[in-house]
Formats: structure tokens, C-alpha cells, sequence
């Protein structure tokens, strides 16, 4: 038989890592490529933001098929917990939007979230829906964890 | 594009005739009532397709866009395939005994342990790639048929190597875990990206290619360099699946 021991701790996390590769991937199909107003490089990008996009950015395109298979894994073992793992796919999406908008945007300088325009009402929509996505996160979490207790 | 060169039509007709043994031995290997999945024959053939259009068919745009998409398609998406068709394994199951001898030779000696160790094959690979570009070496290739038939043969290698190295689908001596090999993708990967975004910015130095096709260049190279990643990612993911899958029921029926 197959163990039917339910991960918890590793159906957030597997659901979170598919939520943060999804947002970027949202942000780099809409943003970037449907209505170009994420530059690809503006040359106001920091050296370290430069490496740190990189990462980030093949970080995200090993982490979709990584966290795709951990959770088809997760199934198969009958081991996992669907309400941590709503929790952890909304922790994904909210926590990589609040560091995309905060530390790529504002500390790195990778790119702005629109050209020509004054970014920061821009800036406050795009950190706050990362506020919000995380907000459900750690309410879906707190529910999660009650429900099991 | 430059007019395909000595070392084009030495790369074309070795994948060609690659493919056309590749298909024989599959043939000879059913005929004997081996299993040999169809998937593999049609990955091969695909790969060694798409690396001789990449060398034969002009793409438009600028000269430096199409030099960045033929390299895509010659580096990374027809190693991938080729790869995928597991030419070594078909190999070692039909070859006489005293070839396979000779390939495992190859396969066991020691300077492929070296040359297979994954961030070796990756600095290889898109260290060469920095070295191209953001030297002078690329002006340089525009002079030298040589150097520029080196430099290709060079990139065409690297890729293939290191795609070998990531997918590990053939048998070799020294074998990587999923840990190092992902991690691989991982840094290579970003090195790969990194390379795209300061080509954006400043071309290869000594090269006069107009901004708009350095960018359009810049961006085949960073955007096709995801779409080959997320395959070879799903092909270590589906390899981990299958393989943990495995492990798992060999453990549960009280073998392990």
C-alpha cells in the first residue's frame, strides 16, 4: 500500500513555489509582452538587479515544471492537504508580487511598471495587490491550521 | 546570416547521416522484436530536422537576430531532441561487440567523467557564450572563416554537451542527481538570461549591427533560451517523477 500520511508543510510549500512561477509568468506574458509597459531592459537597472533577474527569472521557469511534478507527487501519494495547499498557492502569487514590486521595481531598478506616467499610483496598485493576495494567504493559512487542531 | 560554410555543411551532413543510422538500427532493433519507444525515433528525426533547417533556411530580420536564432535552434532546441532520442543507448543495443566495446570505452574513460560533471559542461557551454560576446571575439569571426568555423562547431558542441549532461537519459559511468543537475539549469540558465539583457544594451564590441537587431537578437536569445529551459526542466521532472514513482513501489513491496 502507499502511505496516506498528509504533507501539509509540503503542500504549501510546493503550491506556493507553483504560485510565485505563475505571477511572474502572468506579469511576463501581460505586462511585458501584451501591453509592453514593462520595459525589457532600461538601462537604470543595477548591476545586482541585473543578476537578480536572471535568477529570479530562470528560478521561475525551473520552478513551474519542479513544482508541477512535486504536486503531481503529492496526489499520487494521496499525501496532500488542499486546504494548505490554497493557502500556499495564494502565498505564492501575493509574496512574489509584493518582492516583484517592492525590491525588483524599487530597489534593484529592473524595470518600471510603466513608462511615461507618474509610476507611484502604478506602484501602489501593483504592491497592494500583492498585499491582498498575501492577506488570503495567511487567512486561507490561519484556517488551514485551525481546521486541523 | 552568412552563407553556410565548410564547417555548416560538415555539421549538416553528420547530423543527416546521424538520423538516417539512427532510424536503420531502430528498424533492425524491432525487427529483432526489441521494445524501442516511437516517441524516441521521432525525437531524433525532429532534432536532426530542425538542426539542418536552422543551418539551410535564411531567417529574416537583421543579420544579428538571425545569427541568435539560428544559434536557439542549433545549441539548444535540436540538442534537446536529439538527446531525448537516446542515440547512445540505441547504439550500445545494436552495435557488434567490438564497437559497443569502443563506445563504452569512450563512455567510461576518464575524461568524460570530467567533461560530464554538470557545472563544468554549463561553464563550458555559456561561458563560451560570454567569452563570444562580450570580447572581441565576435568582430573577430566577421574577419576570420576559421575562427568563425570554430567558434560555431564550438557552440554546437557546448549545447550538445550540455544538454547530454543535464537530461543524463544515457547510460555513463559517474552519475548526477537531480539536486545538481537542476541547479545546473538553474545557473546556467540565469547566466544565459543575464548575457541577453547586457546584449540589449551594448552590442558585442567591434561589431557595427544596427540597436534594433542587437535588441531583437537580445530578446530570441533570452526568450528562446526559456522556452528550451522549461523543456529540459519538464524533462528532469518527468525523469524525478518516474524514477521516484519507481522507487516508491519497489519499497512498498517490501524489497527495499
Amino acid at each position: 500500500m502507499h502511505q496516506t500520511r498528509i504533507l501539509p508543510g509540503r503542500s504549501t510549500g510546493v503550491l506556493a513555489l507553483i504560485g510565485a512561477a505563475l505571477i511572474a509568468a502572468i506579469d511576463e506574458i501581460v505586462f511585458h509582452q501584451i501591453l509592453a509597459w514593462h520595459h525589457f531592459y532600461d538601462r537604470s537597472t543595477t548591476e545586482l538587479g541585473l543578476v537578480s533577474d536572471g535568477l529570479l527569472h530562470t528560478a521561475e521557469v525551473v520552478g513551474l515544471a519542479a513544482g508541477l511534478v512535486l504536486y503531481a507527487d503529492l496526489r499520487r501519494r494521496n499525501a496532500l492537504s488542499v486546504p494548505h495547499a490554497w493557502a500556499g498557492l495564494f502565498l505564492g502569487l501575493g509574496g512574489f508580487q509584493l518582492f516583484d514590486g517592492l525590491v525588483n521595481h524599487k530597489v534593484l531598478r529592473v524595470h518600471q511598471v510603466r513608462y511615461g506616467v507618474d509610476t507611484l499610483p502604478y506602484d501602489f496598485v501593483w504592491s497592494g495587490v500583492g498585499v491582498a493576495l498575501s492577506a488570503v494567504g495567511v487567512g486561507l493559512a490561519v484556517r488551514a491550521k485551525r481546521a486541523r487542531t | 546570416m552568412t552563407a553556410p560554410g565548410f564547417v555548416d555543411w560538415l555539421l549538416g551532413t553528420t547530423v543527416v547521416l546521424a538520423a538516417a543510422a539512427y532510424l536503420r538500427a531502430a528498424a533492425s532493433l524491432r525487427r529483432r522484436g526489441d521494445t524501442w519507444p516511437r516517441r524516441r525515433d521521432v525525437a531524433f528525426a525532429a532534432g536532426g530536422f530542425a538542426f539542418l533547417a536552422a543551418l539551410l533556411v535564411p531567417v529574416p530580420g537583421g543579420p544579428f537576430t538571425a545569427h541568435m536564432a539560428q544559434h536557439v535552434v542549433l545549441a539548444m532546441a535540436a540538442p534537446l531532441l536529439l538527446v531525448l532520442g537516446r542515440p547512445v543507448t540505441l547504439m550500445l543495443r545494436v552495435a557488434p561487440s567490438s564497437v559497443r566495446r569502443g563506445v563504452l570505452a569512450v563512455a567510461h574513460s576518464r575524461a568524460a567523467v570530467v567533461l560530464l560533471f554538470p557545472p563544468l559542461a554549463a561553464v563550458l557551454d555559456v561561458g563560451g557564450l560570454w567569452l563570444l560576446y562580450r570580447t572581441s571575439l565576435a568582430s573577430a569571426t566577421h574577419h576570420d572563416e576559421w575562427l568563425r568555423s570554430a567558434v560555431q562547431l564550438h557552440v554546437v558542441l557546448a549545447g550538445l554537451l550540455f544538454t547530454f549532461v543535464v537530461c543524463q537519459l544515457d547510460p555513463v559511468r559517474r552519475r548526477w542527481n537531480v539536486v545538481w543537475r537542476g541547479l545546473t539549469l538553474l545557473g546556467a540558465g540565469a547566466a544565459h538570461a543575464i548575457l541577453a539583457k547586457t546584449l540589449h544594451a551594448w552590442p558585442p564590441p567591434g561589431t557595427n549591427f544596427t540597436a534594433a537587431d542587437v535588441q531583437g537578437g537580445a530578446q530570441i536569445m533570452y526568450y528562446g533560451g526559456d522556452l528550451v529551459e522549461l523543456a529540459l526542466a519538464a524533462a528532469l521532472a518527468r525523469q524525478w517523477y518516474v524514477r521516484s514513482g519507481r522507487a516508491r513501489r519497489f519499497a512498498s513491496r517490501g524489497f527495499g
